[in-house]
């Protein structure tokens, strides 16, 4: 083994811009989350209160109403993206007239910014004069109405999500299922194995670290939305696309409640991590003892 | 006629601009010598009286003076994050920032903003002759602090009307079945029964006709704080509860039983009354903030409603948008009876009178600058075309120019209700925690929207819910 | 694998290809019509496109600025932050530190913050901390390229790892023994054979940036403005724009889909270098 010098010079750049950009903003963040600041209230200063923000967040049902919506709106669209996206990418790895094409066309979602995918569905989806509902309503008498009903909303912005970021799902899993070695499938194949023997015990586990990555990315972007949502619903019918990223948004921006909103981030990305690590830590974990 | 938006990207507005001239070019020149090697940085929100500043009158002074100016447009939200952050940190990044009527009271109460008037009396040599406090119209006392000085140049000024359709109203066969349908005139409401009455019969003329028309508008979006405008500044006044229903006199109550009326009967009227109307709007209301508003009436889906006065001027008279061009009339809200009595005699407003100016924030660094762009946009001289790309008017003077004169014909009238009426038509409520109480209280009025809570319930909630955030601010005792 | 009737192949492809591109489709619907026609009854077909929101936008010079910004933002962005990841990983594949998972899973945690939040003391860092004289990292470029690693890195660091740690350790040691120095093993022997994974991650990095709209709608003014702010510009009180923000979204697609473009091929040629190993 080389020294490890060399891997500390290789890492400090990484490390250095993360600890100015990341590292130090959080710590300013912790701070300020115990504190009660508005500098609009009748005492504009920060004033050192404890943990009572904390306290005060337990019972908040506002923050919690969130994360309920926060949790099902992330497993609907994670959960669907990567088995669709892992579909897509399967689908991809066989040969078939203009693939490239497709394959282009597929990945076309991604390029677009999330305030411009909100905005367009925004339009499409206009109670009555989107093309959705719309056309919903005159070929199938369905009424949609994204104002007034919350399912409606809810599922518009999981649909929506879909439609955004599997092509993210797919492309990561192409990148992992090209890169495979051959001769596990063709060995399990002479062997027998029946298609869902072989994506258990040989597919699954060898993009498993690409997998995780992927779902880590969707996972904490999917937790962090806001230009879309804010773009389509502004959280709305009522609180019930008020997604984490937009309660924290309302709660910092219009309402400029600095240290309360610190309060709720700190919590948001706490149960943020350990959800991650515990996944992490669950689904690789076992692989490396395995293999090491 | 095609207005406003388009200043923001045409290079057209530059040929209006390099036309003028004034006698007072000495004055400026001299003025700006000092300040040569300034830039002026300002933060607004993107509108059509913005723009123009941006594209014209900006290049006019850069032109004039030799002070360049950049101004920043970005939407609503963004620009009051940004100017708050700059002038709460004390940065110094803007020497001019945009004042809505609505936050200049957190602003003055942060001392985030520059005296004006003392400025110019402090350095008598920046005094522009041209430029005069008395020039402006009455809306310019809401940017005055408590010593009766001006803390931002008015730079737009609209009231938030109720616009009908003259086509519509003067149709022989309409007219016709309305009456023998109501036994009355068709004519603009002036009380809620008859706005009522004639909602429900073109909401239904609509529907017999099979035609994408309804009755009234509703600025109802179930997750954007425009409905909470709409309730409170619009409707809600026209009841008789004023200032949101909080008394600033007796510590801030909402709750009638601390003698509030947030949710008195009179305000739990007003909501049951908009509710109703909102059930007969068209279907987009429940997603329509003051921009869809704008864009059903300028569709042609409504045959009346409340819109903004920025608006009005593009849904009456700008072809480009708007499809009923030349079929717009102006009149002043629905009201109560005895409401209009009441403000007569100087208690309460029948709606909403907006806009903005602009201010020099107190860290800037340029403020003798920031003073005399402020007072080149603040002049008589430069108001009219103003007015005619941007319908807005800050000035006295304004209303008899030729040019606006025009305008008002296209307008509807509008003008001459703005000048006229005006008086009755009142901003917010001087409250520092504006968009703080608003923001707490808003979630439970979309749920009174979407139907999940009862609209009495609910206002009993909202009161509630608002004093406690009052409590938490510390403005309540 | 069994075959595959090749129609019902391609039939499958293209409905999920219009799936796809409906939105996008509506997209450029919206930006060819005029603001008149918007909120009537909607047509499924297009029919005389209005190109008077293009000529708009082609005539107004901050959009070009914008879209310098955006360019170079982006790309500075996704390059450094792929260097900067492939670098890391290869640290965190090849040598042995203590606690090098713990490097590795706390990199990620950047990217978790809700970023509403971090806007303030990114600003107050910006602007009172990192700053040489009167030069302060708020509304320049390479403010915005370096607070776009905080997402971007993490990206980085997270999809090249399995890349970086299924080329075989074997490969680089066989290279030392020849005497190769540690810098000729990395940029002759890994890093050619990461191609696919960095092409992956500079595409997705560089599309990252250059959609992100809410740091850079408050952390830039005037000199370092993106395009997704100047989107903004379009949603005001009277009515947002929506001809011109579909417009200038439509434009915001063209230098996205180049830079995906030239990236594809390499993913395609992931294929044949799977081949190969295999």
């Amino acid at each position: 083994m080389r020294s490890n010098k060399l891997g500390w010079i290789l890492l400090a750049p990484t490390l250095l811009i993360l600890f100015f950009f990341g590292v130090l903003p959080f710590v300013y963040v912790v701070f300020v989350s115990f504190h009660q600041w508005n500098p609009f209230a009748a005492s504009p200063e920060m004033i050192f209160n404890g943990a009572d923000n904390f306290r005060r967040i337990v019972f908040d049902s506002a923050f919690l109403n969130s994360l309920g919506v926060t949790v099902a709106f992330v497993l609907f669209a994670v959960i669907s993206e990567v088995i669709i996206g892992y579909m897509l990418a399967q689908a991809f790895m066989r040969e078939f007239p203009g693939k490239a094409f497709f394959r282009t066309i597929h990945t076309l979602p991604l390029i677009m910014a999330p305030i411009i995918v909100g905005s367009v569905w925004k339009l499409m989806t206009t109670p009555s004069i989107g093309i959705i509902p719309h056309y919903l309503d005159k070929w199938f008498g369905i009424s949609m109405n994204i104002g007034t009903s919350a399912p409606a909303a809810f599922f518009t912005i999981v649909v929506m999500d879909i439609w955004h970021w599997t092509p993210l799902v797919t492309l990561t899993l192409i990148a992992a299922l090209v890169s495979l070695p051959r001769d596990p499938f063709e060995q399990a194949q002479i062997d027998g194995a029946n298609k869902r023997q072989i994506f258990w015990h040989i597919t699954l586990p060898m993009i498993a670290p690409a997998l995780i990555a992927t779902v880590f990315i969707r996972l904490m972007d999917a937790l962090r939305t806001v230009d879309e949502v804010w773009m389509l619903t502004g959280g709305g019918p009522g609180s019930s696309t008020r997604f984490l990223g937009v309660h924290i948004f309302k709660e910092v921006f219009p309402k400029t409640n600095y240290g309360y909103g610190s309060t709720i981030s700190v919590i948001v990305l706490y149960l943020t991590i350990v959800v991650c690590w515990l996944l992490y830590v669950s689904m690789l974990a076992p692989r490396n003892n395995r293999k090491g | 006629m095609n207005y406003a938006l388009k200043v923001g990207v045409s290079a057209l507005a530059l040929s209006i601009a390099s036309t003028a001239a004034y006698a007072d070019d000495a004055f400026w020149k001299k003025a700006a010598e000092p300040y040569q090697d300034v830039t002026l940085h300002g933060v607004t929100e993107s509108t059509p009286p913005s723009n123009y500043i941006r594209e014209v009158l900006a290049p006019q002074f850069e032109e004039l003076t030799g002070i360049r100016v950049d101004i920043e447009t970005t939407s609503w939200d963004q620009m009051y994050d940004k100017a708050i952050k700059d002038m709460e940190v004390g940065t110094g990044i803007y020497d001019m920032v945009f004042i809505e009527q609505d936050i200049v009271y957190s602003y003055l109460s942060r001392n985030f903003l520059t005296d004006t008037t003392k400025l110019l009396a402090d350095n008598p040599s920046l005094k522009a002759p041209t430029y005069s406090e008395d020039n402006f119209t009455t809306f310019a006392d809401y940017f005055r602090g408590e010593n009766g000085d001006l803390y931002g140049v008015p730079m737009e000024a609209f009231i938030k009307i109720y616009l009908y359709r003259t086509d519509l109203f003067n149709d022989p066969e309409i007219k016709e079945a309305f009456k023998a349908e109501t036994g009355r005139e068709l004519k603009p409401a002036k009380t809620h029964e008859e706005y009522g009455e004639i909602a429900r019969f073109f909401t239904k003329w609509g529907k017999d006709h099979d035609m994408d028309l309804w009755g009234t508008t509703a600025q109802a979006h179930t997750g954007h704080p425009a409905s909470f405008y709409e309730y409170f500044e619009s409707i809600a006044p026209t009841y008789g509860v004023y200032n949101w229903g909080i008394d600033a006199d007796n510590n801030y109550a909402a709750t009638v039983e601390h003698g509030g009326k947030m949710n008195s009967p009179e305000a739990k009227k007003a909501l049951k009354w908009w509710l109703s109307m909102r059930d007969i709007a068209p279907p987009e209301s429940n997603a329509s903030t003051w921009t869809e508003v704008g864009t059903t009436f300028g569709a042609g889906r409504v045959a009346q409603g409340l819109v903004y006065g920025e608006n009005a001027g593009w849904i009456a008279a700008d072809e480009s948008k708007s499809l009923v061009v030349g079929k717009v009339g102006v009149a002043l809200p629905p009201l109560e009876d005895g409401i209009l009595e009441e403000v007569e005699n100087g208690k309460g407003y029948i709606g909403y009178y907006d806009g903005g100016a602009f201010g020099i924030p107190s860290p800037s660094k340029n403020k003798e600058a920031a003073m005399l762009f402020l007072q080149y946009i603040g002049q008589d001289e430069v108001q009219p075309d103003w007015a005619v790309a941007a319908p807005r008017v800050t000035n006295k003077a304004t209303y008899d120019d030729p040019k606006v004169q025009e305008m008002n014909k296209e307008l509807g009238g509008y003008y001459d209700l703005l000048r006229d009426k005006g008086y009755l038509f009142a901003g917010a409520p001087a409250y520092p925690f504006h968009a703080q109480v608003r923001e707490a209280v808003s979630p439970i009025l979309y749920e009174i929207l979407t139907g999940d809570l009862d609209p009495d319930t609910g206002l009993d909630q909202m009161a509630a819910k608002a004093e406690a955030e009052l409590t938490d601010l510390g403005y309540r005792k | 694998m069994k075959k595959r009737n090749p129609i019902l192949t391609t039939l499958f492809w293209i409905l999920i290809s219009l799936l796809t591109l409906f939105p996008i489709y509506w997209l450029f619907v919206i930006s060819v019509k005029p603001a008149v026609q918007l909120f009537s009854t909607p047509d499924l077909i297009l029919n005389n496109p209005y190109w008077g929101n293009y000529t708009e936008v082609l005539g107004n010079r901050l959009v070009r600025s914008y879209m310098i910004n955006s360019l170079i933002i982006s790309s500075g962005n996704a390059l450094l932050c792929t260097v900067l990841g492939f670098f890391t990983c290869y640290a965190l594949s090849r040598f042995d530190f203590k606690g090098k998972e713990s490097i590795f899973f706390w990199t990620i945690t950047n990217r978790m913050a809700p970023p509403a939040v971090f806007l303030l003391p990114l600003f107050l860092l910006m602007t009172q901390v990192y700053r040489i004289g009167e030069f302060t990292l708020l509304d320049t470029r390479i403010g915005m390229i370096l607070v776009y690693c905080t997402f971007n890195l993490p990206f980085a660091i997270w999809t090249l790892r399995p890349t970086i740690d299924g080329i075989p350790k074997e490969l680089d040691e066989a290279a030392y023994v020849d005497g190769a120095s540690p810098w000729k093993v990395i940029s002759e022997i890994v890093f050619p054979l990461c191609r696919p994974g960095l092409a992956v991650t500079l595409i997705l990095t560089w599309v990252f940036a250059w959609n992100e709209y809410l740091l850079a709608a408050t952390l830039t003014n005037f000199d370092a403005r993106t395009l997704t702010t100047g989107l903004s510009e379009y949603v005001t009180t009277t009515g947002t724009e929506w001809g011109i923000m579909a417009t200038i979204s439509v434009f915001t697609l063209i230098p996205a889909l180049i830079v995906f473009g030239l990236v594809q091929k390499h993913i395609v040629a992931g294929l044949t270098f799977g081949a190969v190993k295999g």
